[in-house]
Order: structure tokens, then sequence, then C-alpha cells
């Protein structure tokens, strides 16, 4: 119903869409227009080192969050043995860990003299420890950092996908004569395949657009070339180029995974099927071994990198006083506050317009539009400057008005709206999750009941939707409290957060100064996911 | 036909794209009157449905409520503006709202008619008291298609469409609710259309049924009507409740079978002396007798509680089927003989 029809709801949703595809048709246009010799110098030089270096990091990311995240998922989801209830939500404090104060952090534990090299020292006395200790740096340090600071995106989809698992479905395997193996391979993972890939998506896309750990321990990987061609040689047209074959390489995919499916459908229709799953009690060796797993997890992925910031704290406290932390605080909080709004009114509209328009193109542009998320955060900022730039030139100084470069350029304003296309996908696919959960059906009896669209969406849709909305405001939260890249490149002058006080201490060798604002971030991130974690745990089951 | 209180013509059904059913008419004469649309699953009973509440739009034809065209090629009146309630068959609940929220919501609507059905009674009657502070995922498919069938009740719509309204409700409490139902519609005088398919069903609530087969309304009677004279052979095999057997026209009110001898009876339809016919010959049209010389063998043997249905096989290897008290005196098994009352005689006659 309503096919074609032009309403406000249609129009609005059109509008979202086309301003958040804006970059993305930037960097997909890019590939017609002339590049710099860069181009060319890197073709004979590093390019093949680049790709090389981002497959090996993409392949190493996926496959370790993949092992840790539905690992950990399975072990809380289908055991019972001590602490499980603990790790449950434990287990997604590592989203408080930013990838890049992963890498200080293992960068400063096993470096020469180094915090493990002071730990031996003070329990064993002074000795050649430094040959022993391993150094994690380079790619098999990047690897670890990024996947131990992003396997909570698998975990929390997958777990989400297990618990609403049916008992029927493991009571089926055991009528087989299924091996507990056998069951889990064959009936639960296939079963939470959709949900486990798109957690892997996200980690993908994440570990293709981060730039601070890439940045930290120098790998050259196609986000440093797009880096480059920017900075060494500002050739944009280059730099979008690259990000296009990143997205393209990301779209390839995700879209054979999705063609594999078939028509295969994951989710079972619970009418008269579902009944609860019952979780089984462990005892001696393996309850002890699953505890030890998601123990070392835990530990690993969190405590690891904030007791080093903390120790490092302590252990320097001048460095506390030279940050204004209420200052940092109160700007990482109103970009969050700002953003969250912004993201969340135009998420909720988008969504509800194409509900309601059944409108094919606007489906795709808003599929297309949320693939915002796969642009590296240099590059969107660089895209957005360049865009200023050139409206600015051609068409607002020709038409005889005042620059408005400094509206956009290094204010929040131009912060916000790359915040908005970057993290769009956030918001709408988040909404979008907990609008699939309301029958069309729903819409319909709505209309019959005398409820026109605007009633429908403010009456039957945002309260049903409230739970989705808060998770999507933390989900924002985080990745905004965490965000480097468009922070760093957007920010007015003088405005710093805790995240580019951090980078900005560790990009001078300064580690140790960069470990207050790390820890603060930390804890503001770990404070946003406490208060919601019972939340993020029932939520968005795929 | 102007009077009528609902009236669709030559309308082409369609969802997603794709024609359902095909140039439909028919019509409601007066406000208060049930009819069912029976049908196949998947035939397009539910596009019907969709399409005159509104949520679905016609290229031709139209549809005609107390005289005002609420659809046409060129007049879609949005289904909130139409007055019109649809219990769908699955869990259309207001997934954050409990059951008596979600019934309560229907009073709400914006109507000028003096209200007919009160909440409370309508509770009561479909037995919702002890889940109205449930939530719809705390209930079961049967309970959800209940409150859904209330807050279409007592949102007091000018015509109420049901969709299997039913189909997900216990057999025991099933009855109950079919002869509560049908006197609520008629006390409350609320025009209803029930889409269905158990014909049982829609024989009991409708004063006319609709058959929907082959993209077509086939035919749009009484159901007393619909079931004895059938107007095609598809409509008989639809139905599923007699067999067509070869016969010859004999005169103008019998007819002559290999197997069964002559059949005397009124014909629905005049043929001329000589014709080949398909009889439709239904369990109710034999008796049993065990005294007679027309002996058939039983294959098969139903038990119907009130009644059985054998089934027997005739010498030229035709089933026929024949309904027997289940207080008979006796009963026979497989294989045994079952003797045919003579002469035979069926009230009409169908033939094709």
């Amino acid at each position: 119903m309503f096919t074609n029809k032009f309403n406000i709801w249609f129009l609005s949703s059109l509008l979202i869409s086309l301003l958040v595809i804006i970059p993305i048709l930037t960097v997909s246009f890019s590939f017609f227009e002339d590049t710099s010799r860069y181009f060319d110098i890197l073709k004979k030089t590093f390019l093949f080192e680049y790709i090389f270096n981002s497959l090996s990091l993409l392949v190493g990311v996926l496959i370790l969050t993949f092992f840790l995240g539905v690992g950990s998922a399975y072990v809380v989801s289908f055991y019972k043995f001590p602490g499980v209830n603990f790790f449950k939500w434990a287990l997604i404090l590592s989203f408080a860990i930013p990838p890049y104060i992963y890498a200080y952090s293992l960068f400063a534990f096993f470096d020469n003299y180094g915090t493990a090299f002071t730990i031996l020292k003070t329990l064993f006395g002074d000795g050649e420890y430094n040959k022993s200790i391993p150094k994690f740096d380079g790619m098999f340090g990047l690897i670890l950092s990024i996947s131990f600071s992003l396997y909570a995106y698998v975990y929390i989809l997958a777990r989400s996908s297990f618990l609403y698992q049916s008992q029927n479905l493991i009571d089926l395997g055991k009528n087989l004569g299924f091996s507990k193996f056998k069951s889990f391979y064959s009936i639960i993972l296939p079963a939470a395949r959709p949900a486990i890939v798109a957690g892997l998506s996200l980690v993908a896309m994440e570990t293709l657009a981060e730039f601070g750990a890439v940045d930290f321990f120098s790998v050259n990987t196609l986000t440093t070339g797009i880096y480059n061609a920017w900075i060494t040689f500002d050739d944009l047209a280059f730099a979008n180029r690259i990000s296009f074959f990143l997205l393209l390489f990301i779209f390839i995919l995700f879209l054979t995974e999705n063609l594999s499916r078939k028509k295969a459908k994951y989710h079972l229709d619970t009418r008269g099927g579902f009944k609860q799953k019952e979780k089984i009690k462990l005892s001696g060796t393996n309850s002890f071994f699953a505890f030890l797993f998601c123990f070392l997890l835990f530990f690993i992925s969190f405590l690891f990198p904030l007791g080093q910031m903390l120790y490092w704290t302590i252990k320097f406290p001048e460095n506390f006083f030279d940050i204004n932390v209420i200052n940092l605080l109160l700007n990482t909080l109103y970009l969050v506050g700002l953003s969250s709004l912004v993201l969340i009114t135009f998420a909720l509209i988008s969504n509800y317009g194409n509900r309601v328009s059944r409108n094919k193109t606007l489906n795709f542009l808003s599929t297309l539009s949320i693939s915002g998320y796969a642009i590296p955060g240099v590059i969107l900022a660089v895209a957005f400057i360049t865009f200023i730039a050139w409206f600015d030139e051609n068409i607002i100084k020709s038409l005889g008005f005042l620059s408005i470069k400094k509206l956009f350029i290094g204010s929040v304003l131009g912060l916000i709206i790359v915040y908005f296309v970057r993290f769009y996908s956030l918001a709408f696919n988040g909404i979008k999750s907990g609008y699939e959960k309301i029958n069309v059906s729903v819409d319909e009896s709505a209309y019959l009941l005398g409820y026109s669209k605007r009633k429908t969406f403010l009456n039957i849709h945002v309260p049903y939707l409230r739970n989705s909305l808060l998770f999507v405001v933390i989900l924002i939260s985080l990745e905004i409290i965490r965000e480097l890249p468009i922070t760093l490149v957007l920010r007015p002058f003088n405005f710093e957060t805790f995240a580019t006080t951090a980078y900005i201490s560790a990009s001078e060798d300064m580690l140790e100064a960069a470990a207050v604002p790390s820890l603060f971030l930390i804890l503001i991130a770990a404070f946003f996911i406490t208060i919601t974690s019972n939340y993020i745990l029932k939520e968005n089951n795929g | 036909m102007a009077n009528n209180f609902l009236e669709v013509n030559n309308v082409d059904f369609k969802a997603g794209g794709k024609t359902k059913v095909k140039n439909v008419s028919f019509s409601v004469q007066n406000e208060g009157d049930i009819i069912c649309l029976l049908g196949p699953s998947g035939i397009g009973k539910t596009t019907i449905l969709r399409t005159i509440a509104g949520l679905e739009k016609i290229n031709n034809g139209s549809i005609i409520i107390n005289n005002k065209t609420i659809s046409s090629k060129k007049i879609h009146i949005e289904p909130e503006d139409r007055n019109i309630s649809l219990a769908f068959q699955d869990n259309s609940l207001f997934p954050h709202y409990n059951v008596e929220k979600n019934i309560l919501i229907g009073t709400e609507k914006k109507n000028k008619k003096k209200i007919k059905i009160n909440a409370k009674e309508i509770v009561e009657f479909l037995n919702l008291k002890k889940i109205l502070n449930k939530y719809p995922h705390e209930i079961s498919a049967g309970e959800a298609q209940r409150s859904s069938l209330a807050r279409a009740l007592v949102s007091n719509p000018d015509l109420l469409l049901l969709d299997e309204p039913l189909s997900n409700v216990d057999q025991s409490f099933k009855e109950e609710i079919q002869v509560e139902l049908k006197q609520l519609l008629s006390k409350s005088k609320i025009t209803t259309i029930i889409v269905t398919h158990d014909s049982y069903e829609a024989f009991y609530l409708g004063s006319k049924c609709g058959i929907i087969l082959n993209k077509q309304l086939k035919q749009f009677d009484d159901p007393y009507n619909v079931y004895h004279f059938p107007n095609s052979v598809e409509v008989v095999n639809f139905l599923n409740r007699g067999i067509l057997i070869p016969a010859k026209v004999t005169s103008e009110n019998s007819l002559e079978n290999k197997d069964l001898g002559t059949i005397k009876g009124n014909f629905v339809k005049h043929y001329p002396n000589g014709s080949e016919v398909k009889l439709l010959l239904q369990p109710e049209d034999l008796e049993h007798d065990d005294k007679s010389n027309l002996k058939l063998e039983v294959v098969d043997r139903k038990f119907r509680g009130t009644n059985f249905i054998y089934t027997l096989k005739t010498p030229s290897e035709l089933q026929i089927p024949v309904f027997v008290h289940s207080h008979h005196i006796h009963q026979h098994e497989i294989d045994e003989k079952f003797g045919i009352k003579r002469p035979i005689h069926i009230d009409h006659i169908v033939c094709f």
C-alpha cells in the first residue's frame, strides 16, 4: 500500500538518505577523477604492501574476534558455572577500550623496561628480562589490539542469537544422537549465522577504518595510504579511490556471504514453538576451564589496559594536573548529546518513512546510505572539508555572501555533520532492528483504528522503540567518546576531547601522559556500558 | 442495487502487484448481515479484506458503502477514515500495551455512531478476563487472536472484517465462540465479512457465502444453496462433500447409473432425455437398508461422533460415501456387504 505516494514521510526519508549519501558518492565518483603522480609512485612501491597488510589485518582480526566472540557467547549462554552472571556483562566492558588505547597498553607493558619488566624486577630483582619478554608490536600487536577491543560486537550479537534459540533445537540435536560438539557446529552455530556475520561485518568495517592503532604501530595499510595521499600529496581523489576499494571489498565479502545463504531462514517463528533454554550446569574441570576462559578474556580485554593506564596515572600523578578534566568531560558529553539527538531524530524519521512508503528506490538509497560506516573517518573528514571549500568558493562567494567555511570547518557544527554521516548506519540499523520486531499489521491495525500516520508514529512506534532508542544512544555515545580521526581533523581550535588529548600525547611519544585521558575515557565508556548492560544484553538479536 | 449496504463491483483484487482475484462483484444487502468468504489458503481472501479496509488500492471497479464510494480507480479513502475494522489472522496487537489497553484502544476511535458493543461484555464473552494484564508476548496465539477480535468489535465499526478469526482457537472453545459471536453480531447489527477456509464455520455464521477458486468468485449464495446446489464442479471438489458419478438422464425426474440403477428426484437444472451427465452424490443422498438387494462392498468407515460415513465400492470401482447415524443397530466392517435402500430418491438432483 501507499506505493509511490509522495507523503511528508517519504520526502523526509529521501532527503536524509541523500544527505548521508553525498560523501559516499564523492568517494565512488573519485574513481573517474585524475589522480596525482602519487598513484604511480605508490603502484611501483608500496601499494601491494598496503593491500597485503590490510588483508592480513582483516583476516587476523576476523578469525580472532570470531573465536573470542562466539566462544565466550556460547559458554555464557549455554552453561552455568561460577561467575557466569558477572561475565555475561563484564565481557562487554571491552567496548570501553578503543583499539588505540589497547595498543598503547600492549606496547607499554611489553616494551623494553616497560611494565612487565618492572613487575619482574620487583618480584625477582635485577635481571636481563627484556630478552625474554615477548614483543607485541607491528602487525601482531595491531591484530591483538583491534581484536580484544572489538570482539564484543560478535559476543553481543552471537549471545543474543543463542539466547533466542529454542530448547527444541538443542533437544532435536540430542534426539538425533549428536554429540555436544556436533550439535554446536551443525545446529547452534548455523542458526546464529546472521547475527555472527552482522557482528563480524561491524568488526571488519571498524578494522579497515581504524586509524589510531594502525598509526601507532606504524603498519602500512590502505588507511595509512589514504592518510598519506591526503597529507603528503594533497591527492584527495586518490585517497577517495582507495576508500572506494575498501568499500567495494567489504561489500563483495558480505554479498558473497548473503548469497551463500540462499533462501535459508535463520529465525524461528516463535508462535507455538519456542521453548526456554535450560542451561547446563558445569562442574569440576569443565567448570574451572569455562571460568578461566571468561576470566582471561575479561582480564586481557579490559582489566589489563585499565590497569596499565591506572598504573601510569598513579606513577606519574603530575600528568593529572596538566589536563583540564572537567573541560574535556564537558566537551565529550557535549558532542555525545548533540550527535545522539541529531542521529536519533533523523534515523527515526528515515526508518518510518521507509516503512510507510515501501518504495524500492528509497529502500535502495537507505541501504546505500548506511555504508558510510565503512568509510574511514579520515576520508569523511577530508571529503567534508573539500566539499565545503568547493561550495563556499563556487556557490556562496559567487552569490556575494560571506564565506561559510568558518561555520563548518573547525566548528562543532561541522563535527556533528560528519559524525552524522559516519554513525548514521548505527542509528539507522539499531532502530531498524527494533522496527523489524513490529509486525506491519500493527501499523495497519492502528490506521484501521483511526490513527493517522503521525499518531501511529508517535503513539505506537516511539513508545515501543524506547528501548531500541536507548540502545542506539549508548552505541553512538561509545563511538563518539572513542572517535579519533574526525575529531582530530575537524575540531575547533583548542577544543579537545579525552580521545584527542590521549592521541596527541601518544604521538609525541609521551605514552605516560596519554594515560590520564585514556583512563577517563575508559571510565566514562565503562559507566555508559554498565548502566545499560541489562538492555544491551537483551536487545539487538539481529 | 443502489440501496445495498455494501457493493463490490467488478473489482480486481491485487496484492504485491499480482492479481489475486479477478472481476469480483457481490453485495451485502442489509446493515448487520454477515457474509463469509470461503476458499483454499493463499487464494486471495485476505487480499479482498485488506482492499475493502483500504490497505490495498484498486485499479478497476468500485467498492461502495452506504452509497459512498470508498475505493475506485480515482478514489481511495485512507484506512483511518473508513471506520472499517479488520481483525488480522496473525498477531497484530500493539506489543508495548497489555491486552486490556490493546482492547480499550479500540474504543478511542473517533466514531459518531452510538456505541453498540461494550468492552466488558466482549471481554467476558471471549474469556479474556484472566489475561487483561498480560502483554502480547506472554499470551498464546489463540488468546492473541481473541484479543484482536475483541479490539475490532469494541471499535464499533460500520463494517467489521474478520480474517480467519477462530483459526487459532481451541476446537472445544471454537463452537461456543461461534454461537456467541453470531448472537453478538446480530444483536449489535454490525455488518461483517468473515474469511475462513472452514466450510462449517462459513455455513453457520454467514447469511451468504462466497466461494473463491481459481482467481474467481465462483458462487455467492445462501449457505444452503452453496451446499446443496453448487454451481460448478470446482465448488463440488472444494467442498469435498460428495462425488460425481456418471449417469444418463431417462426422464424429467429420473436418471440411470450402471451400478446404482434408477435414481429419482427433482432436477435443479433441466437436461434432455438421453443426456450423459455427472451426478453429484452426497453422503446423505443414499439410505442404508440391510434388507436391500443392492449391496456394495465397504472399503472404509469413518466415525464422526453422531454418524458414520461409509465408503462403498461399486462394481465399476466408484467409491461412494454414505451417511449412517451412529446409533444404527449394527456396524459394518471393511469388506462386508452394505445394503442401499431402493428405489433411490434424491430431493434435488444436481448434475454437470
